[in-house]
């Protein structure tokens, strides 16, 4: 084996296990001296490039498995019922909201429930300061446990600014609306259809909407709002 | 009855698939990352494709036969992923420049060399970097990565050699400049 090719050989593959060249090594000690200086190299090479991974990627790439799956698995229902089921969220939100633009509104939710597939998406759990921060604006704040939000965000439902959190639940995902209740009067009242279930109520200064795919959860979630969530005027 | 059987069998497949697809991510998820990492210079990108890599990997997870081959399977989507990145994203694409690369991948605790080294492997062009990376990071062999790159085996080896040949100029021509600061 010539020089070069030794050299090129090691270069290619400084940890080779190749019996030629390791018997070119022995055999001459230049060739040794440069081979170790390469591992040497190899070795700075592997820390170097061996930086440190993102602090819980592996739950979050779980999670978000999670999330889609649950996603993709309400994606099959019929389209009509989904229609449906946005349909009678806008005209719950509607009730008592105003008199003109339901139009609008009722296209600000749908616009609203395509992107809560997409917040959900990069969102791993939130935290409670997060969470009271924002609702802040609405003189409200979360005393207690809700449950794990999943995502806390302001929409606008036709420029009426709601804060909408996403709470994990046992079988499934929740949505919590908090509206302010000047917007609208009516309340205590729960509603249901093929596919969701939904209460709505006011706790002091707030209107609160929580709809689901599950009684059970939505029950469980308005219970933990009205011990959690403190509003004043 | 029979329906009954046949849902208990469909959610103890969708369990099978569970555990497997987390035992994946577990196993892999560190290695992938840094392979994204170095791929693309820009840890931020590397994380999304990442989790895109993943994601269609549960989709397709049915496809994988063999565990041993899970690693170049899930470079195969990765690269496929990448790439479509790249149709999806060609007018805001910015060229980023090799500071920011060493910022990107250097850590505050890390010495000076490291960070050299790190922005040493960064400059080079992704022909040369592609390969060094599967073969450090990943621990594949010069025909593994002739297979996942589709190359021959020559060519691999001789992007090999060269890429450590210009980390060496690099890194010898920098360990100089720097002495004769210091000096």
């Amino acid at each position: 084996m010539d020089d070069l090719s030794f050299r090129k050989a090691v270069y290619a593959d400084p940890f080779s296990k190749d019996p030629e060249l390791l018997k070119a090594a022995e055999q001459d000690p230049k060739r040794k001296s440069f081979w170790n200086e390469i591992k040497a190299m190899e070795n700075e090479l592997q820390s170097a490039m061996n930086i440190p991974v993102p602090e819980n990627l592996a739950e979050k790439l779980i999670l978000r498995q999670s999330l889609t799956t649950h996603t993709e698995k309400k994606k099959q229902q019929p389209w009509y019922l989904a229609l449906a089921a946005s349909v009678m969220l806008a005209t719950v939100l509607t009730v008592g909201v105003m008199n003109t633009g339901n139009n609008a509104f009722a296209n600000d939710v749908f616009a609203h429930m395509d992107h809560v597939d997409a917040e959900l998406a990069k969102n791993a759990a939130v935290d409670l300061n997060a969470i009271n921060a924002k609702l802040a604006s609405f003189n409200g704040q979360v005393n207690g446990d809700l449950g794990e939000v999943l995502s806390a965000n302001y929409c606008y439902l036709d420029k009426i600014k709601s804060l909408h959190l996403i709470v994990r639940g046992e079988n499934g995902l929740t949505s919590l609306f908090v509206v302010p209740d000047s917007i609208t009067e009516s309340a205590g009242e729960s509603f249901s259809n093929a596919t969701f279930s939904g209460a709505s109520f006011l706790l002091e200064s707030a209107k609160i909407i929580v709809v689901g795919e599950s009684k059970d959860d939505v029950s469980s979630l308005e219970q933990r709002a009205k011990r959690a969530m403190l509003f004043s005027a | 009855m029979g329906k009954i059987s046949e849902e208990s069998s469909v959610l103890s497949d969708m369990n099978t698939k569970q555990n497997r697809y987390e035992a994946l991510v577990r196993a892999l998820h560190a290695d992938i990352f840094r392979y994204a990492v170095w791929l693309i210079k820009d840890k931020a990108i590397a994380e999304d494709v990442v989790q895109e890599t993943f994601l269609r990997a549960w989709k397709s997870l049915d496809s994988l036969q063999d565990e041993a081959a899970a690693k170049s399977w899930l470079i195969t989507i990765l690269r496929r992923e990448n790439a479509r990145r790249f149709e999806r994203k060609q007018f805001d694409t910015v060229d980023i420049d090799d500071v920011s690369i060493a910022d990107d991948v250097a850590h505050s605790e890390d010495t000076m060399q490291q960070r050299e080294i790190r922005k040493a492997i960064a400059s080079l062009s992704e022909e040369y970097r592609e390969p060094l990376t599967l073969q450090i990071i990943m621990g594949f062999s010069g025909d593994e990565i002739a297979a996942q790159l589709d190359l021959n085996k020559n060519t691999v080896m001789t992007r090999l050699f060269r890429a450590r040949n210009q980390l060496k100029e690099i890194l010898t021509s920098q360990m100089q400049f720097g002495e004769q600061v210091n000096g």
